[in-house]
């Protein structure tokens, strides 16, 4: 397995990250701002700066084909950001929303884009061509906390959002005018908008942080802050799933997830790394960390007794421990595939709070 | 007495550990607010059950976890009067000076001697492994101290009673 | 009317839409077994001692995390905290970690490992009082806790408040006024203390964090 790729961008929280389809370009969410970097050899420098939000961005995403970007903050706006001869240029985006903006995803079809939100609302936002903006419609019922996370499957209508009440829901976002009829699948087969797909708790009701359709999307996976993650497989419209698979970690909680293939989940969260997770409708376990830490703690014994003695008397301790063995220093944040072919995902990137954007082989 | 400290300081570290696994939240109650959910305590959702651990009446420690910030208050050992005294003295220099130690809550928690507030914005700043650390550090620290504190107490009251008292020969 | 102090109304508790009145139980899992009585409990504890008395540790805590009466009411699971202590002090220090990693195997081994670690818990909590106050002092601020979620109300965050609830037992004062009433010495647990302290340890070891994690997540209260 060759060694992750490790950008080192700043010393601050990475909310969330995104790349464009060439993955030449990385839009990172700094603070109140949006940085874009650009790919110069192996190195990402810093190109531009989506500057307009007031506080805090809380997410990114940029549009596989169109090149758009969309970025919410807490200052409970979003903006889309089209690329003009000028510059950049955004667009506001008419949320009606009064709490902050938490998570933002563009569809698969990019007509739409959802917005969660501590309004206790999804604004599921469209073009209006006539008045020249982007608009939006809540699904409102029955969330009952913020909603920290939104995953689209892939016919752009079903969203699927995770939020601090602790259940993943399944919700239709249709649009006429916008949307396909979709093909009627074991999640529904009529599915006006605001129908609700699923509704789903685990048994140690932990705040949900990080949800994601399988790459058919006949599968749901989602984890929590009970350190697990629950995978479901839907059996029909209206009936109970055919299974949901709940897998207790003995770990710190996961905040990410992604699916590569039907049998295997990727997940990175407060451990620092990433971790994969194997399985099918019958059972799904912990394969194990996707770090490969033997190396680096072979070279930590290896301290010479000079420097041992140096460090006690500069520091008071025999051997510093501020450095974690793991590649990123602090939570992981945000998991998403880098490259992908038919749904198996060849190498993903992760970032967090470290600052730190890794890119890592599946 | 040291052979139970050592169980006790792992169960605080690794109960610190779990609930030190917080993110940047924004208030779902007020408008464009971003504050502790465990200090706010408007939604019940956000708050997590609280951990306790104690090692006998006198020495507890308290974990009260949300989503963006944990609330840890320790009661420290206090075995007679005259440590009852210096612990007090102890913890109110501590948290008049309360700014420069970042996460020291400026008044303890009901039943307990010292409270820190533990916020994502400091988790994000410094290691969390070393904050575990330093609250653990801070508790062996502050029965070393007491104790010492004791002895110069009552050496200097024997040195006191002894020039003063002295009887005429 | 003239008597109330407009200005202290916690006016969020009074609006059901609002988000302090949030409805805890939700957050219960629907598959969340019948409430157990207290006779239910007494049973399980004659079952799970004979077991004891048999020389079968392993199986006794099996059982006894099994019946956990997680719907349960108050008296219910107060007896069932008197059992499970039984067990844990039943069980010598050397035997713990070969006990645990039996009881932690199996099916359903990781919701008895999470099972222990709240009991744990509520058990670590509330040393220092007599076994019966005790009990209350849990069970009370339990109550009271999710009581006062429920009506959104600040509950006992010191300076927020417009109200403190108030405890059944309450704790030492911090304040000059223990003198009187605080109690000389170290009292007379510190030794079961260390031992349900070394089952944590234990118990970590085996589970890991993740099982402390669920501790604080779950809901349903043991």
């Amino acid at each position: 397995m060759a060694a992750p790729q490790v950008h080192h961008l700043f010393h601050a929280p990475i909310a969330d990250h995104s790349f464009s389809s060439d993955k030449k370009t990385l839009a990172v969410a700094r603070e109140n701002n949006v940085e874009l970097y650009q790919q110069s050899g192996n190195k990402f420098a810093l190109s531009d700066e989506l500057k307009g939000h007031e506080k805090t961005v809380t997410s990114v995403d940029i549009a596989p084909n169109s090149g758009r970007i969309v970025t919410c903050s807490q200052d409970r706006n979003a903006y889309v950001w089209e690329q003009s001869p000028t510059g950049w240029k955004p667009t506001l985006v008419l949320l009606r929303i009064n709490r902050a903006a938490t998570f933002v995803r563009w569809s698969p079809s990019e007509q739409k884009f959802a917005v969660g939100s501590g309004a206790r609302v999804i604004a599921v936002c469209y073009f209006e061509e006539e008045n020249d903006w982007w608009i939006s419609k809540h699904l409102k019922k029955p969330i009952r906390s913020t909603i920290t996370t939104l995953a689209w499957h892939p016919n752009s209508v079903l969203l699927a959002a995770g939020s601090t009440d602790s259940h993943a829901r399944v919700f239709s976002s249709f649009i006429k005018g916008i949307d396909t009829r979709p093909e009627p699948s074991a999640w529904g087969e009529r599915l006006p908008f605001n129908t609700i797909c699923g509704e789903y708790l685990n048994d140690t009701a932990g705040w949900i942080q990080g949800v994601a359709f399988s790459p058919s999307g006949n599968a749901l996976a989602f984890t929590g802050h009970d350190s697990s993650v629950t995978v479901v497989y839907p059996s029909a419209p209206e009936q109970p799933p055919r299974a949901m698979l709940n897998i207790a970690t003995r770990l710190l909680p996961l905040n990410s997830l992604i699916w590569n293939g039907e049998t295997e989940i990727i997940a990175a969260g407060h451990d620092c790394e990433p971790f994969r997770f194997r399985g099918d409708e019958n059972g799904w376990q912990l394969a194990g960390s996707l770090e490969n830490k033997a190396g680096e703690a072979r070279g930590a014994r290896e301290e010479s007794a000079l420097n041992m003695f140096r460090q006690m008397d500069l520091k008071g301790q025999a051997q510093a421990d501020t450095k974690l063995k793991s590649t990123h220093q602090n939570t992981v944040h945000t998991i998403r595939a880098h490259e992908e072919a038919n749904g198996v995902v060849s190498s993903f990137s992760t970032s967090g709070v470290d600052g730190r954007v890794v890119i890592w082989t599946a | 007495m040291s052979q139970s400290l050592r169980p006790y300081l792992q169960a605080v570290r690794s109960s610190l550990t779990a609930a030190l696994t917080i993110s940047n939240f924004a208030s779902q109650t007020s408008e464009r607010h971003n504050c502790p959910e465990v200090e706010a305590n408007s939604s019940p959702e956000i708050l997590l059950n609280p951990l306790h651990i104690s090692r006998n009446e006198n020495e507890k420690v308290k974990i009260e976890p949300s989503y963006n910030s944990v609330r840890i208050s320790i009661r420290i050992k206090q075995a007679d009067e005259i440590e009852h005294i210096l612990v007090h003295k102890f913890t109110r220099f501590l948290t008049q000076r309360a700014e420069s130690f970042f996460i020291l809550r400026r008044k303890p928690v009901e039943g307990y001697d010292i409270s820190f507030l533990i916020t994502n914005f400091h988790t994000e700043k410094m290691l969390t492994h070393k904050l575990i650390d330093f609250v653990i550090e801070f508790m062996e620290e502050v029965d070393k101290e007491i104790s010492e504190m004791k002895l110069f107490l009552n050496a200097r009251a024997r040195f006191v009673a002894e020039s003063f008292l002295t009887p005429f020969d | 009317m003239s008597q109330i102090n407009y200005r202290t109304i916690n006016i969020d508790a009074l609006d059901p839409e609002s988000s302090a009145n949030f409805p805890m139980e939700s957050l219960l899992p629907a598959t969340l077994p019948q409430a157990a009585s207290a006779s239910d409990a007494a049973n399980a504890a004659t079952q799970v001692r004979q077991m004891l008395r048999g020389g079968d540790p392993e199986g006794a805590l099996r059982t006894v995390l099994d019946t956990a009466p997680l719907g349960g009411d108050d008296r219910a699971k107060e007896v069932h905290l008197a059992t499970v202590i039984d067990v844990l002090q039943g069980i010598r220090q050397g035997e713990m970690t070969r006990i645990l990693e039996g009881v932690c195997s199996g099916d359903g081994g990781a919701e008895r490992a999470d099972c222990l670690m709240k009991y744990l818990y509520v058990k670590l909590l509330c040393f220092g009082f007599q076994e019966r106050n005790c009990l209350m002092e849990v069970r009370g601020f339990d109550c009271l806790s999710i009581d006062y979620r429920y009506k959104g109300m600040s509950s006992a965050a010191p300076g927020s408040g417009t109200q403190t609830p108030k405890k059944p037992v309450s704790p030492q004062d911090t304040g000059f006024s223990q003198i009187q009433a605080r109690n000389l010495g170290e009292g007379g647990g510190g030794q079961q203390m260390s031992v349900l302290l070394s089952w944590h340890e234990r118990l970590v070891e085996i589970a890991g964090t993740g099982s402390i994690v669920r501790v604080m997540t779950d809901r349903r209260t043991v």
